[in-house]
């Protein structure tokens, strides 16, 4: 597992947030009545994750380690590069745009 | 800077602790930002103040305790350099550790200061107190330790994931490593976010946890570093300016003769620095320390400095 904090995390961190420093200032109680219907939708997004695979993050160790080990290649670095990018699709692809 | 809501027994709690070694205060009000300590802004005797406090049960590794960044303010203040003038460190304050500073007037938010109209002569201000910081005799704050960029390496073994673009920012540093320069006292944090502007240009520097022994050019191209650039990428300082009269000015006061390439160097060193900063800031939500979604999306949002990372080694290997 290499992609920390998980999906799963993620989602245990907004329900903490919501649960914890939201909920409490609520005063509407429509408003309040349906923050608990979304993070009742939060936790089945959670629970929904854990029966997922983790990630195998097999080829990224060993390349860490091989790069770790001075076993460089030129090569390596466009590898490496297209992987981030497949990584910020996913966690800011808008950063992308700044390199246009 | 936007206030905190917080129950009004704390605010009586903590007025009454500071009252207690300041005189009559003003309500003190919690200010927003940073997870490791609090902020508050107090007036006293007729003089604005800021209360440094340490937050509950945080301790880094490699950053200075409370007690320490005090006494680096007070030895900046006699350096002559832009800093809030220090007025009294508090051992104790409503159970834990705090220092009283003045509280400067003017704007420290990094994305506003890249969108306000800088006076021009800002980055010559800022290489001018970065040169009187690095002439800040060491003998004066013997505490503090010398940083090594191998440390760098411990640090991501032990967040232990696998990052091959860090790992490749770092064989890049530990292949290419210029002429080591004679470690000075460093600010370790020195960079738009960091630093109090308004519409003359620099009023003072802030955030000295960071304070450490290192090469002088590490603290000059941390500045350069493109998440300190806040959206305005094409100014390679900070969002404000090419590094050209920064760098001019720096070595014209420190005599130092920093090349551009050993600032590429040090620029590179700054994003895998922060490449594990994202992580390690991750770690603090994922171990319980300090659980926050601030923190742990930064183990997420890495992945835009690692892409500055492949981008500047593209430029670099050539």
């Amino acid at each position: 597992m290499s992609e920390r904090p998980t999906a799963q995390e993620l989602t245990e961190a907004i329900a903490e947030f919501l649960g914890g420093e939201i909920l409490p200032t609520l005063t509407d109680h429509r408003l309040r009545f349906r923050m608990l219907v979304a993070m009742n939708a939060l936790g089945i997004v959670h629970r929904e994750l854990a029966a997922l695979p983790p990630e195998d993050d097999t080829e990224r160790r060993e390349l860490a380690r091989r790069i770790r080990a001075d076993d460089v290649e030129q090569g390596m670095l466009a590898v490496v590069k297209a992987d981030v990018e497949a990584r910020l699709r996913i966690a800011s692809p808008r950063y992308l745009d700044r390199y246009a | 800077m936007t206030t905190v809501a917080i129950d009004s027994d704390d605010r009586t709690e903590m007025r009454e602790a500071l009252e207690a070694v300041l005189g009559p205060t003003t309500e003190p009000v919690l200010l927003a930002g940073g997870a490791s300590k609090e902020a508050w802004a107090v007036d006293a005797g007729g003089q604005r103040l800021l209360v440094r406090r340490a937050a509950v049960g945080v301790i880094h590794r490699h950053t200075l305790s409370l007690k320490e960044e005090f006494a680096v303010l007070e030895a900046a203040y006699e350096a002559g350099v832009k800093v809030p003038r220090p007025v009294m460190y508090i051992p104790e304050l409503e159970g834990r550790e705090a220092f009283v500073m003045e509280r400067l007037e003017g704007e420290t938010i990094g994305r506003r200061i890249v969108r306000m109209d800088v006076p021009a002569q800002l980055p010559v201000q800022l290489a001018e107190e970065l040169a009187k910081i690095h002439a800040i005799p060491r003998e004066r704050l013997p505490f503090l330790q010398e940083a090594r960029l191998e440390r760098m390496m411990d640090e991501l073994d032990d967040v232990g994931e696998p990052h091959p673009a860090i790992e490749l920012g770092l064989w890049w540093l530990r292949e290419n490593r210029p002429a080591p320069r004679a470690a000075v006292v460093t600010h370790g944090d020195y960079r738009i976010g960091n630093v109090v502007v308004d519409e003359h240009g620099l009023v003072g520097i802030l955030d000295w946890e960071f304070a450490h022994l290192d090469e002088p050019v590490r603290d000059l191209g941390f500045g350069l570093v493109r998440a300190w650039r806040f959206g305005a990428d094409d100014k390679r300082f900070g969002g404000i300016a090419d590094v050209d009269d920064y760098l001019a000015r720096y070595n014209e006061l420190t005599g130092l003769d920093v090349r551009l390439d050993e600032l590429d160097y040090w620029e590179l060193a700054g994003n895998v620095g922060w490449a594990i900063g994202c992580l390690t800031q991750a770690q603090r939500h994922l171990s319980g320390q300090d659980r926050s979604v601030e923190l742990a999306i930064l183990g997420r949002l890495g992945a835009e400095v690692e892409y500055e990372i492949c981008h500047l080694l593209e430029k670099m290997w050539a």
